[in-house]
């Protein structure tokens, strides 16, 4: 489950601007694969804050999963400065994908 | 929230510039196995201590299994063992120091001559092995994590040594008479230690991680592991007491029942993941190295009919070959076939695209390479496979020859797909 913070339509949108991004391998887009733990926004600073997760340690696409989500979030929201962090507490597991994300992996 | 963080949490992977030279290395490797196979074929129908056939057999367990299970490794092993890869220069060191030995050897054998080019190409692999071994165990030991998988690399990585040392006795067997007996009487200790320690423990070691990663399957059975690993050290540790010191042909049934039941539990293993798999659609690259699998089955049925012959005193030539063949251009080519296209075009697109993702469409790295090419290149390959055995079996030639050029066909396929995706230029869609 995607865990949102903060401003909820500001979080919706980011989430939304995610959806762009895939798992090259997967061919899921990173937010209904679950890959997504956080999204801040601290208005004082204008800064995003964003947690994400890879689906496996030293995921050889991580980096570009990483830049992704900075590429897209400085993309959607030009007013603000991005932060992306890669947190594996929890660690990912396949129950984090989405109703959706299991819809396209089954088709 | 996480100010003043100065690293963003993500882990280092290894650089494809250790990754890639290896891989074009063994795909040359193969170009040359296959147009040596084409032009040798008369020496496929007689006894396996033969010039070509031993050139061919170094040229695709080194040059091609070795070097691209060596490339691979280097990206697969820190995602085994949740580390970072101890040392690049190493890496580097370990590649040069084959990618000389290997054509010392492979010419040695050619030529017949276990002279000087035989001993320092064989010396050169083992110090190749030796970096490859000291990257592999200070990266496990600095690793925090414990896997069964690094285990099965490690353990593998120790037999090649092994292998590769008894190989250097051998090649100096032939000048000096350093050991008990003529080194043609060791080749069969040398190959299966090659063959199970090293191939079979590292393909099922790395195989088994990789599988539930790329069908993303919620099947997960450490225990299982590792008892497929004990069965194989159980199988391949009795051949040597065997071969060494027991000398009885029927006993060698012995270390083939743990090995047939390390390959049942691994297709079980296989067949689980596959089942409990969340991805429905398995692409064509998952398919092969499934399929692969399978193949392991080819080679152990051979391996039962020769123990047969032997204890009826007999040795068939023709069947030890099919045996090789059915381990190296079959199992091991089929795992090859597979995995490199699973992998080589993730690490180019991550080379090209990685600063661009996000920011517009961007190709999928299946795209990088040909399908087309892919699919002909599996077709000659799986024509050429069983053409060559019925020509080794029913010992006709001409069958041989059209084998010899239908392989040549897939890895020149192989080799131009290989590059399609080296070369690939960066594009952006609209």
């Amino acid at each position: 489950m995607n865990e949102i913070t903060n401003d909820k339509a500001k979080c919706e949108l980011a989430l939304e601007a995610l959806k762009s991004l895939e798992d090259p391998e997967i061919g899921l887009n990173v937010v209904d694969l679950g890959l997504i733990y956080q999204i801040d926004f601290d208005e004082n600073e204008k800064k995003i804050y964003c947690s994400h997760s890879l689906t496996t340690q030293f995921c050889p696409m991580g980096e570009s999963i990483s830049s992704g989500i900075l590429n897209a979030l400085e993309h959607a929201f030009a007013e603000y400065n991005v932060e992306v962090k890669v947190t594996f507490d929890p660690p990912w597991n396949s129950e984090k994908i989405s109703e959706e994300g299991r819809e396209f992996l089954n088709s | 929230m996480f100010p003043g963080i100065t690293n963003n949490g993500l882990a280092k992977n290894t650089s494809y510039k250790v990754v890639l030279p290896f891989y074009v290395y063994a795909g040359l490797s193969f170009l040359v196995a296959t147009i040596f196979l084409l032009f040798s074929s008369s020496a496929f129908l007689q006894h396996y201590f033969h010039p070509r056939t031993l050139a061919i057999t170094h040229l695709m367990a080194l040059g091609w299994g070795t070097m691209m299970i060596l490339g691979a490794s280097h990206q697969l092993v820190p995602v085994l063992i949740e580390g970072k890869l101890y040392s690049n220069v190493l890496a580097h060191l370990s590649f040069g120091f084959s990618g000389i030995g290997i054509p010392l050897l492979v010419y040695s054998f050619c030529e017949f001559d276990f002279g000087w080019p035989a001993q320092s190409g064989a010396i050169l692999i083992n110090l190749s092995v030796l970096f490859y071994l000291i990257n592999m165990g200070i990266s496990m030991s600095k690793s925090k994590v414990e896997s069964v998988h690094a285990i099965f690399v490690f353990t593998a990585t120790l037999w090649l040594f092994i292998t590769t040392l008894v190989g250097l006795f051998l090649i100096y067997n032939f000048t000096y008479t350093i050991l008990s007996q003529d080194s043609l009487s060791y080749l069969p200790l040398h190959a299966h230690l090659g063959i199970i320690g090293w191939f079979l423990l590292l393909v099922i070691g790395v195989g088994s991680r990789l599988i539930l990663l790329f069908l993303i399957s919620k099947y997960n059975n450490t225990k299982l592991l590792w008892w497929i690993y004990s069965l194989i050290n159980i199988a391949l540790i009795s051949f040597i007491i065997i071969f060494l010191y027991i000398k009885i042909n029927w006993l060698y049934l012995i270390p083939l029942i743990p090995l047939a039941a390390s390959l049942v539990m691994f297709g079980y293993y296989c067949y689980q993941s596959y089942r409990n798999r969340i991805r429905k659609k398995v692409d064509e690259q998952v398919r092969l190295s499934l399929l692969s699998v399978l193949m392991m089955a080819l080679p152990l049925m051979f391996l039962l009919i020769i123990i047969l012959f032997l204890i009826f005193s007999k040795s068939n030539y023709h069947l030890i070959i099919t045996y090789g063949f059915a381990i190296f251009f079959g199992w091991i080519t089929a795992i090859i076939f597979g995995m490199t296209f699973k992998t080589l075009p993730f690490i180019v697109w991550n080379k090209v695209y990685h600063h661009k993702a996000g920011l517009g469409k961007t190709p999928n790295p299946k795209e990088l390479f040909s399908g087309k090419m892919f699919y002909w290149m599996s077709i000659s390959y799986l024509a050429g496979f069983v053409l060559f055995v019925t020509g080794v079996l029913v010992s006709k030639e001409f069958i041989i020859q059209i084998a010899g050029i239908l392989l040549l066909i897939t890895a020149v396929l192989y080799n131009s797909n290989l590059w399609k995706t080296l070369m690939h230029k960066p594009a952006t869609h609209e």
